[in-house]
């Protein structure tokens, strides 16, 4: 592609522009780096555009908009008197202040109570600094010896429950489980001897006796657990 | 120097309505029509810088860039009823008038300007923006601009509104197009005329390039 001076002057705000195809850049690349007339051309040109790019915007005077709102819409109401005095109330009156005060009242009310400041009956030795620390030591141990014996008491349901899964999974053969009549003997009559023990029941004093030795090895429930499973002798 | 390389970026110019403020616009501009002064107050809180640098940077006097201003706004709030979105941004449409006005004010006080003078003009204030950088960076700035503002008031009414609108508002092409009235060709040929202009007359003014 020939590129000529005239070319260089006609098209040169679409190359600065970024509008010129790849090769008619390249042809005015070619040219332009050639010709000594069009070097200056480009460079001025240049040199304008990132002058006029870096030049900011001027702050028109402050009071030519009052003056455009005068012209236009009137004079604007100016506040007097008691709404001078409590106008920016109304600046309070919008729902993003609303969600402020009450997240700070709701945080204000928390770490009061977690001060141990009583609502009902306010005193003010509540709120000095070292009744404050000693109300929140004791909440602290308080709920932190909550919260053991919660994990405790976990605990031991959980060995319970595995206790009682693992035995109701123990192997059953038809010989133990189905009832066998006494030979000769008629079904429903008897025979006069002592019954026998049904399997039921031997499961359940099992279970019975594993709470006697999980009672023995939890020495915290051992005396709950005595006091109510243990003794509850099941029959 | 390497090929392609003249010291220039070429920034992608992002026009002044992007969708989420032609729709604010367009809103406005119905509670206006409903009798909303609010509305109103904010639509010219939102137009008052660009216009107001508009018309300094044609006229280059602050106080006619003020009456200007004035006089822009009062027009727009007479015609707002005859706004059409469908044509186009509320922006663009405001640009349109501001040229016109301007044009017409260029015409009117043709005889009487002293184009190469800014002596009376009123003392302006820098964008806030600015105050992050070096002094020796804002000095330089600040002669820069008052040369640029020099030599555009040197250049015809035609070439100075479109490199305005494209180098100092950064508008598009097709929203140059539309204020101005013209065809897409004549608003590029009309820009790359004004920045050739330019450059020469800055060179004359003694701007070199760095």
């Amino acid at each position: 592609m020939t590129w000529t001076c005239e070319l260089t002057e006609a098209r040169l705000s679409d190359y600065l522009d970024g509008l010129l195809s790849t090769d008619e850049r390249h042809a005015f690349d070619m040219h332009v780096n050639a010709c000594a007339h069009c070097v200056p051309l480009v460079a001025g040109v240049s040199h304008l555009l990132t002058g006029l790019r870096s030049i900011e915007q001027i702050e028109p005077p402050p009071q030519l908009v009052t003056l455009i709102l005068n012209q236009t819409i009137g004079p604007r109401e100016t506040k007097k008197g008691w709404r001078l005095a409590f106008g920016w109330l109304n600046a309070l009156a919008s729902a993003r202040f609303a969600y402020s005060a009450v997240s700070l009242i709701a945080t204000v009310l928390i770490l009061l109570t977690a001060s141990g400041f009583s609502l009902r009956k306010p005193k003010l030795a509540d709120l000095s600094p070292v009744n404050i620390y000693r109300t929140a030591d004791r909440q602290a141990h308080l709920v932190y010896a909550r919260s053991t014996k919660f994990v405790s008491d976990l605990r031991v349901v959980y060995e319970i429950q595995s206790r009682l899964s693992k035995d109701n999974e123990l192997p059953t053969t038809p010989e133990t489980t189905m009832p066998q009549s006494a030979p000769g003997k008629a079904p429903g009559s008897t025979d006069g001897t002592r019954p026998a023990t049904p399997n039921q029941q031997n499961r359940a004093n099992g279970i019975g006796r594993e709470l006697e030795l999980l009672a023995m090895q939890v020495p915290l429930i051992g005396s709950a657990l005595s006091g109510r499973l243990l003794g509850r002798r099941i029959p | 120097m390497a090929p392609g390389n003249f010291g220039v970026k070429l920034v992608t110019l992002a026009g002044f309505e992007a969708d989420d403020t032609l729709e604010q616009d367009a809103q406005l501009v119905q509670q206006c029509l409903q009798g909303d002064g609010s509305a109103w107050e904010e639509l010219v809180r939102r137009h008052t810088r660009r216009i107001f640098n508009i018309c300094y940077r044609f006229t280059g006097n602050g106080t006619e860039a003020e009456d200007l201003s004035q006089d822009v706004f009062l027009r727009v709030y007479k015609t707002l009823g005859s706004y059409r979105s469908a044509h186009g941004g509320f922006a663009t449409w405001m640009t349109s008038v501001t040229r016109n006005l301007l044009i017409d004010h260029y015409r009117r006080t043709k005889r009487d300007r002293i184009t190469d003078s800014l002596e009376d003009a009123m003392p302006v204030v820098e964008n806030k923006e600015s105050v992050g950088r070096r002094p020796d960076q804002q000095l330089l700035l600040g002669e820069l601009s008052h040369q640029v503002q020099t030599a555009l008031t040197k250049l015809s009414p035609e070439l100075r509104e479109a490199v305005i609108l494209r180098d100092l508002q950064q508008l598009e092409y097709n929203e140059i197009r539309q204020v101005l009235d013209v065809p897409e060709g004549t608003v590029k040929s009309r820009i790359n005329r004004g920045r050739i202009e330019l450059a020469r007359i800055l060179q004359q003014m003694g701007v070199r390039p760095s």
